[in-house]
């Protein structure tokens, strides 16, 4: 009986071997990732929209997306994405709640309702190069990203707050090399929506070329009769093991009205040590047709330990009107605001 | 009592051979990660040898086709894999791992060597893949100063068993076995006769 059991125990430790080792001719298991994120923000106007006034509680001094909340300990979100791929056919759903996961970053249903859905798509790989897509995807326009992870700065730009979230669509995409591919795609008629208004009227297109090793560039538009148009150039450089370069620079064009804006940000980043990084990001952004227009700096630190990443960030607003508030509510031209985030990716 | 020493046993066995697989690797004389192994095969020319393996190399990657090496005999070719981080329900793809194959051939013997192990980490896209960091490559041997040790071991056994699997097929080719998959016997029963 002792001889079986030592037997069984052989075999079985046999097999978990033997799988181990075949392990790179499967299918890759299904993936979970995601990501916790909570912040404390200070405004130094003291500016705290009081319950009951005329501004919207949590409403920002400084209007980007996300960590809007003054003197507060506030959460951005928790977010889980799940992806499976068999063969050539994968599906990713990434599901996000708390304010920054649903009405900061998703438009709500007809009903007021919000699904809490950033991305459910499918994608079936035609071949190794050609890609088909369908479904409700994160938007690739733009060089900040919804998740906290994906950015190094935790406030957002004004280019971002001011372009898509999310399109609805089908695309194709066709990679020429490792280096060259082109993304074509048709969308409903209205960003960040669920559902079209009327069509799937929007066209959208994305040229993707790596000069270099480590260089990476975008060129992206999209068009349509409802949401007007937006071209974005994205690119980014990792020029050494220590420094990074990242630049998006955009224009866009309500469909009727001649409004719009047009702006440019840099993002130089310095990594001190394997734990410890520093970026800036300088933003010049401006409305048309006579629009105001702002320049913000944010210095922002990335303090890893592990999967944490602690963001300590000061930033400071300038605009060409009285766009800002004091602590009294009377307007002023700047803003300035410091910020304190703790991101836990998984 | 035979359960706690069962269960021990159990547990010896399955740390050995998780650990079997990153100790295939070994440290070549500029301490970087290698591969390395010499094989016999009596009766075979160096020539003959040299176009089977050419024969491995062409079929192990298509997409990237070999090249002849300096010396006499040898021959180069290159490719990726992933690797995977985090354990059951939060295991996903943590970078990949550029390799270097060398073979080299002489009469009744040949040699092969993976080796020049460079990894990329992956990060999750705005789209919820995981996609590699454009620009980061860090060699093997400074993954565990960069990322840990828990990770870089994790990453040196699956890398160990990539290689265990790889010499397996070059083996195969050298051997000139027949790569087609076994078809294993479909079992019929009878249900005529009870």
């Amino acid at each position: 009986m002792k001889k079986r059991l030592l037997l069984l125990s052989f075999f079985i430790a046999s097999a978990f071997a033997a799988s181990a080792q075949d392990s790179t001719k499967t299918d890759p298991p299904l993936t979970i990732s995601g990501s916790v994120d909570t912040y404390f923000k200070y405004d130094f106007s003291g500016f705290k929209a009081p319950a009951g006034g005329p501004i919207a509680p949590g409403s920002s001094n400084i209007q980007t997306s996300f960590g809007n909340e003054q003197n507060s300990v506030s959460i951005g979100m928790i977010d889980l994405a799940l992806k499976k791929k068999v063969g050539k056919a994968a599906f990713v759903g990434e599901l996000s709640f708390g304010p920054r996961g649903s009405y900061q970053s998703i438009v709500p249903g007809s009903a007021g309702e919000t699904f809490n859905i950033q991305n459910l798509y499918v994608s079936y790989d035609v071949t190794d190069k050609f890609n088909l897509t369908g479904g409700f995807m994160a938007t690739f326009i733009g060089y900040e990203v919804i998740s906290p992870v994906g950015n190094f700065n935790y406030s957002t730009s004004y280019l971002f707050t001011n372009g898509p979230f999310q399109n609805a669509g089908f695309k194709a995409t066709y990679a020429f090399t490792d280096r060259v591919s082109l993304m074509a795609g048709v969308f409903n008629d209205s960003w960040n929506s669920y559902i079209s208004n009327v069509d799937v009227s929007n066209f959208g297109a994305q040229l993707f070329i790596s000069p270099v090793k480590g260089w990476t560039a975008y060129l992206n538009v999209i068009t349509g009769p409802v949401s007007g148009t937006e071209f974005d150039f994205t690119t980014a450089y990792q020029i050494t093991d220590m420094f990074k370069l990242g630049l998006n620079a955009a224009d866009y064009s309500t469909a009727h009205g001649g409004n719009g804006f047009s702006g440019v940000a840099v993002y130089p980043q310095v990594a001190a040590s394997k734990s410890v990084s520093f970026g800036l990001r300088g933003e010049y952004f401006k409305l048309k047709n006579g629009g105001p227009d702002v320049k913000a700096f944010t210095l922002t630190s990335n303090i890893k330990a592990g999967p944490l990443t602690i963001i300590p960030e000061f930033r400071i607003d300038g605009a060409s009107t009285e766009q800002f508030v004091k602590g009294n509510l009377t307007p002023t031209k700047t803003a300035s605001q410091f910020l304190i985030a703790a991101v836990y990716a998984f | 009592m035979m359960k706690k020493i069962i269960f021990g046993l159990f547990c010896l066995l399955y740390v050995q051979m998780a650990s079997a697989q990153k100790d295939s690797l070994a440290f070549d004389e500029g301490d970087n990660y290698i591969y390395y192994r010499v094989a016999d095969k009596p009766g075979l020319s160096a020539d003959t040898l040299y176009k089977r393996a050419w024969d491995f190399a062409g079929t192990f990657n298509p997409s990237v086709k070999p090249a002849k090496g300096q010396a006499e005999n040898t021959l180069n070719t290159s490719g990726k894999m992933i690797v995977y981080n985090g354990s059951s329900l939060v295991r996903k793809e943590g970078g990949q791992i550029s390799y270097i194959i060398n073979i080299q051939t002489k009469d009744q013997r040949y040699r092969y060597r993976i080796s020049n192990f460079i990894f990329t980490p992956y990060q999750r896209d705005r789209f919820g893949n995981m996609v590699p960091i454009p620009g980061i490559e860090v060699p093997l041997e400074r993954i565990a100063a960069k990322y840990g040790k828990k990770d870089a071991d994790s990453y040196l056994d699956q890398i160990g068993s990539f290689c265990i699997n790889t010499a397996a097929k070059l083996k195969q080719f050298i051997d000139k076995q027949p790569l087609a998959n076994k078809t294993e016997p479909v079992k019929k029963i009878s249900t005529q006769n009870w």
